[in-house]
């Protein structure tokens, strides 16, 4: 595929910047091209047929062409087929686009994390207002690192024993699983149960969900490189409002 | 060589939005050569505004006073305070000659990923404000992007904890809108928003 040409590409919106007087950075995630940065010229202008329609959370079919870093937006399609993300879903939908503004690596393709997007935003179209959605952003979570080539190991240890449900882990990074020994104390462990249902992404078990929620802060801490997100700070902070 | 002075103008312009290094050679030349009167009404006129305009202490738009004179007629209904993103939001709210209440003005939105967050939009000064005592109901009237939406998912939450009634501009197809011209997005969530009609 030439990578300056697309044409009907599915894609979302990831972010918008005012560019200039009337334009638009875009980035986008799109379906075979991954996070692909386009112009929109004269997006912001009144009239503009493109206005209205670079909205986040919502399935476009984008046509672009040209060279260089940023590409030339030609033709815009809504698609449909997804509720608007209202309420704490919505902050859900903005903590998801800022992993993969800040993990994925411009045009990379990664058509299986790009359907799972989808399919999780389309999740949490439908989800309660007032509710956190934490099974879809573990789900999530762990298809990114996988698709990125981090991924978790679950379902045996770091020396390739089952996982045992009752017994208890250490995460290592980069490793796996490590059985505590007996006695061992101390630090931050995580039961065998949590990880067989983390492989299965059932989040079911409240145990479950906290527990996967500290591995996966830690680990994309981790990958993060210390990198703090904007979206989550701002969670944190209207959560002490 | 361009006289420094001159190159100062030049660069000085290009602060204003939508004006390039050509327009604002252009638009010095202008001031120097055929309208020093209006360049010194211009500096005049920046002066005095920097120096007189500032936010209203109730509303937090534009004002001269202290408190502007919207915020101060008796005219108006203070039970309802709609809240607005910006002045020009403001404005239009007026035109609608629909609205008799008063107005908050939030000079910008909630946006996560360009870390602008409820501390950024000095969201204290507005509660204050809510919390005079008089008013009984919040319309939020902020944008319908996903960053209005998020701005107002926010205050709802605030505002609910206090015992204030809270509505949302409705959305959904335009007066005289004939669907067939409506944009799909439009359509699709007055489809989801639609109301039952009552008798």
């Amino acid at each position: 595929m030439p990578r300056g040409k697309a044409d009907g590409q599915r894609a979302y919106v990831l972010h918008t910047r005012p560019y200039r007087e009337t334009s638009l950075l875009v980035e986008v995630f799109s379906r075979d091209y991954g996070r692909v940065a386009l112009l929109a010229r004269g997006a912001r202008r009144p009239r503009s047929a493109l206005r209205g329609l670079l909205m986040g959370f919502q399935p476009l079919e984008l046509s672009w062409s040209g060279k260089g870093e940023v590409l030339n937006l030609i033709k815009a399609e809504w698609q449909g087929g997804q509720p608007l993300l209202m309420g704490l879903p919505l902050f859900c939908g903005y903590y998801l686009n800022e992993l993969l503004l800040r993990l994925l690596p411009r045009e990379d393709p990664h058509p299986f994390l790009f359907e799972r997007y989808a399919q999780i935003l389309l999740h949490l179209g439908q989800s309660p207002r007032h509710q956190v959605a934490e099974a879809d952003l573990r789900c999530f979570e762990r298809a990114l690192l996988g698709d990125l080539g981090y991924g978790l190991r679950l379902d045996r240890d770091w020396q390739g024993a089952a996982i045992d449900p009752g017994a208890a882990y250490r995460y290592e990074m980069e490793r796996g699983p490590v059985g505590l020994e007996a006695g061992e104390a101390g630090g931050w462990i995580i039961s065998g149960q949590t990880l067989l249902d983390m492989a299965r992404d059932d989040y079911s078990r409240p145990v479950s969900r906290s527990e996967a929620k500290q591995l996966m802060r830690r680990l994309l801490a981790y990958y993060l490189d210390g990198v703090e997100l904007e979206s989550r700070k701002l969670f944190k902070e209207f959560q002490e409002l | 060589m361009t006289p420094s002075a001159l190159e100062g103008l030049i660069q000085a312009l290009r602060c204003l939005p939508g004006v390039g290094p050509k327009s604002a050679q252009r638009m010095a030349y202008h001031l120097l050569q055929h309208d020093r009167k209006g360049a010194l009404q211009l500096v005049a006129a920046l002066n005095n505004a920097l120096e007189g305009v500032r936010h209203c202490q109730r509303c937090n738009t534009f004002s001269e006073q202290d408190i502007c004179d919207r915020c101060s007629s008796p005219k108006r209904d203070a039970s309802l305070l709609c809240i607005v993103e910006t002045p020009v939001d403001m404005n239009m709210m007026e035109q609608t000659l629909a609205y008799q209440g008063l107005y908050y003005v939030l000079m910008g939105r909630v946006s996560p990923l360009d870390g602008m967050g409820p501390r950024q939009l000095g969201l204290e000064k507005l509660m204050e404000r809510v919390l005079d005592g008089v008013v009984k109901e919040v319309v939020l009237a902020t944008n319908y992007t996903n960053e209005g939406e998020a701005t107002a998912h926010y205050l709802s939450t605030l505002l609910a904890e206090k015992g204030i009634r809270v509505s949302r501009l409705a959305r959904g197809v335009p007066v005289g809108g004939e669907l067939e011209f409506v944009d799909p997005g439009t359509l699709a969530q007055a489809f989801r928003e639609r109301r039952t009609v009552d008798e």
